[in-house]
């Protein structure tokens, strides 16, 4: 079948299996960001933004996403405009292997999109499905905390 | 030795960071061509089993399907797939496909196929028949005399001189002993004999093993592999293959974790041969239950300790026997269970120290190279039984250690005994800051208000334990790393390396020591790393080896060229070579005298005398000077469900200098969550058959941020002067203490001493009904 | 199992007339989550739920209405007084799942680890399937054996009508689980209602530990008319833990669930009787 949807703000349309899953698809359009650790929606290295929320891709399937708008973390920043979350991240010594990075920000974002300024549990509820075997998550703790801390100087 | 650095010893950002936050292609599945061939393998069902006949001619029908092996058409070559250096400390057991099958897991036949589903159809329609032999699933069943033998190949063997008997299923086995145990057992005031158990568990890197291959325009075949061990990979494929290894060129891109599971030759030899057959690019990645039953474990180790003190606290007798089962292949056999001895028995001090390791073969997943090796299992054994003995003798656990721990300027028979399959390297310990971190650890914690278990009450008991450690850099006289460097036009150099970056951030800190050296930004060092064929020689990221060794490489390259440099810029002002420093990308004399190095580089490869500013060294290390840690760890136990809570973990490591102080508190945290969930969560359960139940992340537990404690690192620096500014190791020191600490932890709490792991929440319930009962 | 076609009607009646001529071969899908774990040979014909509507919670009177594709996410984010699955939907698997689940999709097709039916069955829910007409069950009725066997072929899961927590009732929940994002090893609910210091009315239900989701009704029976206090919470789990058979798995023996049982029925009771005292959930 065939399906349209907005990748990163573009408009793509592509011919896929009716059993494709989302996470095949975006990769085969050039998203080499969504990565997949486990094929069972266990790891989140997989996560991206379908119709505003955060899901596992390789769990949904690319029909679902017809018609809908999915963003992975190739829209959040670029080398020279990096979104605040990942200069934060890169500042705070918080990226290991990077495996897990694209996920992890793209559940950060989902949360600070919604709450500049979460507090500790709220990141930890939030980023719960992030799993990450190198950095013990403590400087990912740090690097958000940042973030959240600036957020609640912009709102003062 | 104080010393002012520019750039060592600053938290630089890590070079390639920022690109894997954008989620730029650099990890090896991003640059798998359109027209790849996918492969999927077929898998043994059974644990122990010949394979009587393979029919792959249905399979070979099947739309898309482009090649098939098994061991009736590839090379029968038996080699180890353990990544080390040449020739291996590791039995020769393995073939690409044998016409036996030695676990449920083990590879049967292989797949190329044009895409994912019709590798998978293929793969179904092999028809296979086995005769299933008497399976071996234990330690204990391995070594019964009688027992089937799992290895009864001829020609299986190790190509070392070490003991070896497949035929008793014994797959490796070491020994030394310094004075008399038995006598000093008796010498005691008091002495214990308990035995440990650590079981299997998996690196789980969040990237599973993945690999491609692709024939280059004249046909060499160029291998792409997320791997900690490039040209181990070389090698090895060049064997089996029975191909010149000038036939094929391996890189290493980004990759997603490895903690020891990737210093293994486990894909690249399957892709190798489908892309030499078929001529097209191929490629395979593991899902992530192969990745748990079809790649490599930690070795399980039974473990038992006698040792022995006096009232005063000095210890008179050490006796450590370990065996680990090394499942059905025995790669890393020989050496996990030698650092069993060596990596922790030098840290205290005794007159009689016994030590046996042995390994033994069964017809499980197969254990291999993880964070720690084998110094992991046996941290927990020593440090536990040390903590008991301190406790009997009424000495304060801490006041035990710093008594007894080995001190800078001392050294430990058991260097020179326990080496990796030769003889072992004598050392005396040059830079050691074990008291510093026992003391700030322990006031991290809080450790003088842990009290005693007798005096506890309600609920949720709290409880803090420690444990102290030590660990190794490299492997001395046997590993060698090598970098090359060469200066371009604008003043940067491309700095070029075989050492391997698993995300540690190795490429980084070696930059930063050769910008130290050079007198220049990091920004002027490109880096450029574990390709076989653009970078020298490095046996690769393992043994904690890479700051160390490697960064004394990049340290003495960098060397070299600075010398040209300078004696370029003393062509250039007419003035002796010695008046001239490099800093702040400048030739620079007292006198106001000034080059840049743009300059400097392009007199030298345009101007006069042109040359190319650039050299290449090797280095191979001479000791392996430990880093020591003590941690320490609160845990609060539900006394009615035995629920174990980790508040909080302090680690303070002394790695010598810490070349980057965030990249090395990064190593320690990860290190520490790992160990943590090591010690309480991470179990495989196994059918009757060894069949793993439970492979896969919904059942295989790792903890997520939600299930941390607060951890807290602690750099405590020393200076090792054979280090690169410095440094020692830090990467695998730092998963050793969560077993040891939590369990003494757990006793200050409950008063339950715990010697098998993982300390299930039912263990605890059981061993506390066991002490009130 | 794999789906071998798509389907995504924009009502309700679209969707039960594909679903009717679908027959066998249909499979409502709902987040998608649950299908990583069916492993057959199978094929369906999947129909995408997720634009028919239904996916919001509205308060009603003395009920929340929740629509059955709504999103766990937003149960958790959902807040009100007297709202307590917000607690529940916290502590389901992780953020992501969180952000796909429906509560529709846990409640319709139950496995042993599911977390809505345990809760649903200690609030009293009621469960309203839609097909000529809408038909409400009592979550005891519905979760007496698989609910498909509550549904003609077309027939969707549309509304959980889920009381608001009164004052002077409280709620307890507990979700045993070795790391957070785990299937569950035993997960247990409770409601209660005091007048003054009597327990008038308790709501005890287990999943998880047990074949299937079920209230504990001899343990609810020890408790009603008691005077709450930690001793009768304490007496009656100890007198009625054995009246049902807990089940181990994951490595966990029979008889260490049951032990979690006996702590955490305590547990929830407990946080069932603060939350009634406190009059705040």
């Amino acid at each position: 079948m065939k399906i349209q949807f907005t990748l990163n703000g573009e408009a793509r349309s592509i011919e896929i299996a009716v059993h494709a899953k989302l996470s095949d698809v975006l990769r085969q359009l050039g998203c080499a960001s969504v990565k997949m650790g486990c094929n069972e929606g266990a790891c989140g290295s997989c996560a991206v933004m379908l119709n505003g929320r955060l899901v596992n891709s390789c769990l949904a399937y690319a029909a679902q996403a017809d018609k809908g708008i999915v963003e992975t973390v190739e829209s959040v920043g670029s080398l020279d405009h990096p979104h605040a979350i990942q200069t934060a991240l890169v500042e705070a010594g918080a990226v290991q292997c990077g495996y897990c990075m694209p996920g992890m920000i793209m559940a950060a974002k989902a949360l600070f999109d919604r709450n500049p300024s979460p507090t500790d549990e709220e990141l930890a509820i939030h980023l719960d499905g992030q799993l990450c075997r190198c950095t013990g998550y403590e400087k990912i703790q740090t690097a958000l905390r940042n973030v959240a801390a600036a957020g609640r100087e912009q709102a003062q | 030795m104080k010393k002012q650095f520019t750039v060592v010893n600053k938290s630089v950002k890590k070079i390639d960071a920022l690109s894997l936050a954008t989620g730029k292609p650099m990890f090896v599945a991003d640059f798998k061509p359109a027209d790849a061939l996918i492969v999927k393998m077929l898998w043994s069902p059974h644990a122990h089993a010949r394979i009587v006949s393979i029919d792959t001619s249905e399979a070979e029908k099947l739309p898309g399907v482009k090649a098939i092996l098994h061991h009736g058409n590839v090379p029968r070559v038996v080699h180890t797939t353990a990544g080390q250096g040449f020739p291996e400390p590791s039995p020769y057991d393995t073939f690409m496909f044998d016409r036996k099958v030695r676990h449920v897991g083990d590879r049967v036949a292989a797949v190329a196929a044009e895409t994912v589903e019709q590798a998978e159809a293929a793969v179904k329609a092999i028809k296979v028949v086995y005769e299933e032999l008497p399976a071996v699933m234990s330690i204990e069943a391995a070594l019964t005399p009688g027992a089937p033998v799992i290895h009864d190949e001829p020609e299986a063997h190790v190509p070392i001189p070490v003991p070896y008997e497949p035929q008793r299923n014994l797959a490796a086995r070491v020994a030394m002993d310094v004075g008399d145990l038995d006598a000093g057992m008796r010498e005691a005031d008091v002495a214990l004999d308990h035995e440990y158990y650590t079981d299997y568990a998996q690196h789980c890197p969040i990237e599973p093993h993945v690999a491609m291959a692709h024939l280059a325009a004249d046909g060499r075949v160029v291998i792409t592999t997320s791997t900690q061990v490039p040209f181990h990979v070389r090698r090895i494929v060049a064997q089996t293959l029975e191909i010149p290894v000038r036939r094929i060129r391996v890189i290493k891109p980004r990759i997603g974790g490895g903690f020891g599971v990737k210093q293994e030759v486990l894909l690249e030899d399957v892709v190798a041969l489908f892309a030499l057959r078929t001529g097209r690019p191929v490629f395979w990645k593991y899902t992530r239950e192969e990745e748990f039953v079809s790649s490599r474990t930690r070795h399980p180790e039974k473990m038992r300790v006698r040792a022995g003190v006096k009232k005063d606290g000095t210890i008179t007798a050490m006796g450590l026997d370990c065996i680990t089962n090394t499942g059905a292949y025995g790669s890393h056999a020989l050496t996990v269970v030698c650092n069993s001895g060596s990596k922790i028995l030098p840290l205290y001090r005794t007159g009689n120290i016994h030590f046996v390791g042995e390994s033994c073969y069964t017809n499980l997943p197969v254990g291999g190279a993880y964070r720690g090796y084998g110094a992991t299992q046996s941290s927990f054994a020593v440090d536990c039984m040390m903590d008991e003995l301190a406790e009997l003798i009424g000495m304060d656990s801490l006041e035990f250690r710093r008594m007894n721990a080995i001190k800078s300027g001392e050294t430990s028979p058991v260097f020179r005994a326990l080496g990796e399959g030769k003889a072992g390297v004598e050392q005396s310990i040059g830079s050691c800051e074990l008291d510093k971190c026992i003391k700030l650890g322990a006031k991290e914690i809080g450790w003088k208000k842990r009290g005693r278990w007798q005096d506890k009450k309600g609920r949720f008991r709290r409880g803090i334990g420690m444990a102290a450690l030590m660990q190794g850099s490299s492997i001395p006289e046997i590993d060698m790393g090598a970098a090359s460097l060469k200066i371009n036009d604008d003043g940067s150099f491309n700095l070029l390396m075989g050492a391997t970056d698993l995300g540690t951030g190795s490429d980084t800190v070696l930059a930063q020591i050769a910008a130290e050296t050079l007198g220049c930004d990091m920004d002027k060092i490109i880096v450029y790393s574990s390709d076989t064929d653009m970078t020298p020689f490095d046996v690769g990221a393992y043994a904690s080896s890479t700051t160390y060794l490697s960064g004394m490489a990049v340290k003495n390259v960098a060397e070299k060229v600075a010398k040209q440099m300078v004696e370029v810029a003393a062509a250039m002002f007419g003035c002796p070579a010695r008046d001239i420093k490099l800093q702040d990308n400048c030739a620079v004399t007292a006198e106001g005298k000034r080059a840049t190095f743009s300059e400097i580089a392009l007199r030298a490869l345009y101007g006069t005398d042109q040359f190319q500013i650039g050299a290449v060294s090797s280095r191979i290390s001479h000791k392996s000077p430990p880093p020591f840690s003590a941690h320490f760890v609160e845990v609060e136990v539900d006394t009615l469900t035995g629920r174990v809570r980790v508040l909080r973990y302090v680690a303070a490591v002394d790695c010598g200098t810490a070349i980057n102080p965030k990249l090395a508190e990064g190593q320690t945290e990860g290190g520490v969550l790992n160990g943590i969930s090591y010690a309480l969560t991470e179990k495989y359960l196994f059918s009757p058959k060894g069949k793993m139940l439970n492979a896969g992340f919904s059942h295989y537990k790792i903890l997520s941020m939600r299930d941390k404690p607060v951890i807290t690192s602690i750099l405590v620096p020393s200076y090792e002067k054979t280090g690169p500014y410095g440094a020692k190791s830090v990467s695998e020191i730092c998963i050793n203490g969560a077993l040891p600490s939590i369990a003494n932890a757990i006793y200050n709490a409950v008063g339950v001493r715990l010697r098998r792991s993982p300390f299930t929440a039912e263990d605890v319930w059981n061993a506390m009904q066991a002490r009130a009962g | 199992m794999k789906i071998n076609s798509y389907h995504r009607p924009t009502t309700l009646e679209e969707a039960q007339r594909i679903l009717r001529e679908l027959g066998a071969n249909g499979l409502p899908l709902a987040g998608a989550t649950s299908h990583a774990f069916m492993k057959g040979p199978e094929e369906k014909a999947a129909v995408d739920l997720a634009w028919i509507g239904y996916d919001r919670i509205e308060r009603g009177g003395s009920a929340f209405v929740i629509g059955a594709n709504t999103r766990v996410a937003d149960l958790q984010a959902y807040h009100a007084p007297g709202w307590v699955l917000d607690r529940v939907a916290l502590r389901f698997v992780s953020q992501p799942i969180r952000g796909m689940t429906t509560i529709g999709g846990n409640v319709a097709r139950v496995f042993p680890w599911n977390d809505f039916p345990v809760a649903l069955l200690a609030l009293g829910a009621e469960l309203v399937i839609a097909g000529d007409q809408k038909v409400a069950h009592a979550a005891e009725t519905y979760f007496k054996g698989q609910p498909a066997r509550l549904y003609q072929p077309g027939d969707l899961l549309v509304e959980i009508h889920v009381p608001v927590l009164a004052p002077g009732c409280g709620f307890g929940y507990h979700k045993e689980t070795v790391v957070n994002m785990d299937f569950s090893l035993l997960t247990l609910a409770a409601w209660m209602k005091l007048e003054k210091r009597t327990i008038a009315a308790v709501r005890v239900a287990a999943g998880a530990g047990l074949p299937l989701p079920a209230r504990l009704t001899a343990l609810e029976g020890a408790l009603v008319g008691q005077t709450v206090s930690t001793e009768t919470i304490q007496a009656a789990v100890a007198g009625q833990l054995d009246a049902v058979k807990w089940k181990g798995g994951d490595g966990f023996s029979d008889a260490y669930i049951r032990q979690l049982a006996k702590a955490h029925l305590e547990d929830v009771l407990i946080e069932a009787w603060q939350g009634a005292k406190g009059g705040a959930a």
